[in-house]
């Protein structure tokens, strides 16, 4: 992850080609889908989003990427099977322990939904320049300062990730251990955060001079040089998915998919 | 000049120069003493001023209030004016400044926007938020690049670039903004020496097109370049000239050490206006022959700061460094190691110079296992590092960051260099007798209540220094120590390196700071991941090995070039060592 680029992977795929507007919009479509929709829906929506990253030639990066939600999907299986509140249906006990079907089943549509909720996320992030969508958002009214500042705390991940690092490295070489009780991790975490958020106040103050003097926000009028493509297809696309969005939100809402 | 004529002659001079200013002081809220007081300065259109000094002397004040940021974006009293263009600052809106003046900071990746995928497109930005019409642009920009001999970087991501790259696209995003005064503050603190020739060489070029320029520097290579120097001393105005009689004065008057060349032109007894010419100072020496018992090598001891001599807190056995074809890779498979074998003694000093990537830092990085090599190994005393972690090797070898806010968290300075000690388990009472001897030796024991965040850059620097000599490593090994440093400073770490050594232990030090390096017995060039230089600073700086070193980015010290130009055999690394040859 570089800081400039994000999360973004470059490449001129069908989806990099399509206008940030139109993703974010398909994004919305299909959380909204994951969330609202009949469980089943959930099977189709990551086969459709795995063919997207798949054809946009991004499968493996996105394959790499879904160690980050791991823990999480393996958490929420097996609470949800062994504690289900009011569980009846008993499929394996070990122990003290049991496994129902109310949990597993409950378990299993929510890592879908956090699944498919992931997938299309990473598929947007991979394929969208934060410039971009900055760019498109103030094209289309938002505020260019709190536009920059969103783009910029995000683009600030990967400097603190990459701080943090060299943190962890020089505490470290000072004798720091990580090992042992979870007091002594717990205390160990003071010598990291602290360099990381006073470390970070310092480059803010020295980033924040640095932008004014190139005029950041002084003046209405604020022109661009990037030029970001949205070809009529896009146009197209984006009305079917407002209209696939309203669909759903009316389907759940009237119940007509149960 | 007395002061009083010479702020007569600026005031006279201020109507038609782009920035002036006259009379400022500048109070912080809560401080009792001026940062700055009674500054009067002219910087006419194509004039390059330097303002140098020690740390402290109110230097990046002066810095910020000349870019407008004092007081409107940092609060604090000012009296006096600063005028841009004929703008005073103190009531002027941003919006009435933008495209007058820019300002450049000395950490080159806080001067970008950070969301620019290209250099071309970051010099866009300030572009972008003037309203120029997009139409105008490309033009505005082709033409600021070509200006400053950067059109080679226009398609490169900006986070890509060398730091020395950064800062001079910081510069030219500035500039493109059709600015007429520059300030900067430090800008070549952490780049190489080719980094800073490139800074130096760029700001000649701006003057030539006619900008104004304010520099805060402790760099003789770029402070020598400036058309004038102003020398601050705790915020008031002592010198403002030519940099060589500014520099002069100021060493005569205040004690504040001068550069060699200064030095050097004053043994010669050549006009200190002149002392940033070389070969003048070349020639002049030649002529004179001074002796080593002459004044100018006495007043040059007498300018080293009198800080407690660093001494072990215990006795430690010493201990042999081999490391043995040791290669390193880093994902995606660069090697910025690639086979170096060394064998570092106990009691030598071991100076590692190189380019920004040339991979001294990856190198150092296995003394203490933070990083492992691909191939090859580390042994101390005969001993792999293999299975020993980071904590256990910590007690051996103790590294000290180039950037000590990457350490400090405490909330006083006592405490922070404590840290370390207290992580390796040394009992209490000794932990307490390391540490008023670490911050003795650095010269900060009056500071051990205050916050470290209180001070400033170079002096937080000593403190993660302290922090580190206060675990009593057998091994120091210490990454930059003098960048953003005074004169006072690098003498400071110098002293605790040579006191290291005497004690029969070791230091390897990174620097890019030739002369710094020469107080070491032994000098290790790299390139390209490999070692191309092996040996004492006067063998390795000597005039045969020019090409080479230039092959680097690399340049021999002055006093060594000094040598080279007059004819003598000998290469001299200090300027009592360079008196002495010519003395002969």
């Amino acid at each position: 992850m570089s800081a400039t680029t994000g999360y973004f992977i470059a490449g001129s795929s069908w989806l990099h080609r399509r206008n940030p507007l139109t993703k974010l919009l398909a994004l919305g479509l299909v959380l909204l889908s994951a969330f609202l929709l009949p469980p089943v829906v959930l099977v189709g929506l990551v086969a459709l989003v795995v063919v997207a990253v798949w054809s946009a030639g991004l499968l493996r990066p996105t394959v790499r990427a879904m160690r980050i939600p791991a823990l999480l999907l393996f958490s929420i299986l097996v609470v949800n099977s062994l504690f289900f509140p009011g569980a009846t249906d008993k499929l394996v006990t070990l122990g003290p322990l049991s496994v129902s079907r109310e949990g597993l089943t409950f378990g299993l549509i929510s890592a879908g939904r956090v699944i498919v909720a992931f997938l299309a996320s990473v598929a947007f992030l991979f394929t969208t320049l934060a410039d971009d969508m900055l760019e498109t958002l103030i094209a289309r009214g938002a505020s260019y300062r709190i536009s920059f500042v969103i783009l910029s705390a995000v683009q600030m991940v990967p400097r603190m990730q990459a701080r943090a690092g060299s943190i962890l490295e020089a505490q470290q070489a000072r004798g720091l251990t990580l090992e042992g009780s979870y007091l002594r991790r717990i205390r160990a975490l003071v010598p990291l955060i602290g360099p990381v958020m006073l470390g970070s106040l310092v480059d803010v103050r020295e980033r924040t001079f640095a932008l004014e003097a190139r005029g950041f926000g002084a003046r209405p009028g604020r022109t661009a040089y990037r030029i970001v493509a949205d070809p009529p297809v896009d146009r197209w696309l984006r009305l079917v998915i407002v209209l696939g969005c309203v669909g759903v939100v009316v389907a759940a809402v009237s119940g007509i998919l149960r | 000049m007395t002061a009083e004529v010479a702020d007569a002659a600026e005031a006279a001079a201020a109507p038609a120069a782009p920035l002036a200013i006259d009379g400022l002081s500048v109070r912080y809220p809560g401080r009792k003493a001026a940062a700055i007081e009674a500054v009067t300065v002219a910087v006419r259109a194509g004039e390059r001023v330097g303002v140098a000094g020690r740390t402290g002397a109110g230097k990046s004040t002066l810095a910020l209030a000349a870019a407008g940021f004092i007081p409107r974006v940092v609060r604090a009293r000012v009296d006096g004016r600063v005028a841009i263009d004929g703008i005073d600052t103190s009531g002027a809106a941003a919006v009435a400044l933008l495209g007058k003046v820019g300002i450049v900071f000395a950490t080159p990746a806080n001067q970008l926007s950070a969301s620019k995928l290209t250099v071309r497109e970051e010099l866009a930005f300030g572009l972008e938020n003037l309203g120029v019409p997009r139409a105008e642009m490309d033009p505005r920009i082709d033409a600021t690049l070509e200006r400053l001999g950067i059109g080679h970087l226009a398609d490169r991501e900006p986070f890509a670039l060398s730091g020395g790259e950064q800062q001079r696209v910081a510069i030219a995003s500035i500039v493109a903004m059709g600015t007429g005064v520059l300030v900067l503050d430090e800008p070549t603190a952490q780049l190489d020496p080719a980094g800073t020739v490139g800074v130096a060489d760029l700001l000649d070029e701006l003057a030539r097109a006619g900008a104004a320029i304010l520099c805060v520097e402790h760099d003789p290579v770029v402070l020598g370049r400036m058309d004038r120097c102003l020398v601050l001393e705790s915020g008031r105005p002592v010198a403002l000239d030519v940099p060589g009689a500014a520099l002069a004065r100021a060493w005569t008057e205040i004690g504040l050490p001068a550069p060699t060349l200064v030095r050097l032109a004053a043994a010669a007894g050549l006009d200190p206006a002149r002392a940033f010419d070389e070969a003048a100072v070349a020639e002049a020496l030649r002529a004179v022959r001074v002796r080593p018992t002459d004044s100018a090598t006495d007043t040059v001891a007498a300018s080293e700061p009198t800080a407690t001599t660093w001494s072990p807190g215990r006795e430690r056995a010493p201990v042999r460094i081999a490391i043995e074809d040791l290669v390193h890779r880093y994902p995606g498979g660069v090697e910025a190691v690639r086979g170096v074998s060394l064998v570092i003694e106990p009691g030598e000093a071991v100076a590692i110079l190189g380019q920004n990537g040339s991979g001294k830092t990856t190198l150092v990085k296995h003394l203490n296992g933070l990083l492992r090599p691909d191939a090859g190994r580390v042994l101390l005393d005969g001993e792999p590092t293999d299975g020993r972690s980071i904590a256990q090797l910590a007690a051996t070898i103790g590294f000290v960051f180039q950037d000590p806010d990457e350490q400090l968290f405490e909330r006083s300075v006592e405490r922070e260099v404590g840290f370390g000690p207290r992580n390796l388990g040394i009992p209490g009472a000794a932990v307490g007798d390391l540490v008023v001897g670490s911050l003795a030796a650095v010269g900060l024991l009056d500071q051990r209540a205050t916050n470290p965040y209180d001070l400033d850059l170079s002096r937080r620097k000593l403190v993660a220094l302290a922090g580190v000599l206060a675990t009593d490593p057998a091994v120091l090994v210490l990454d930059e120590p003098t960048t953003g440093q005074d004169a006072d400073g690098v003498a400071r770490v110098g002293a605790i390196v040579e006191a290291y050594r005497r004690a029969g232990r070791s230091v390897v030090a990174i620097t890019h700071d030739m002369e710094f390096a020469g107080r070491f017995g032994r000098i290790v060039v790299m390139r390209d991941g490999e070692v191309v230089a092996d040996g004492p600073p006067e063998v390795v700086f000597a005039p045969v090995n020019r090409d080479l070193l230039a092959s680097t980015g690399l340049t021999p010290p002055p006093t060594a070039r000094i040598a080279a130009r007059i004819g003598l055999a000998s290469v001299p690394l200090d300027v009592a060592a360079l008196l002495a040859a010519l003395g002969r």
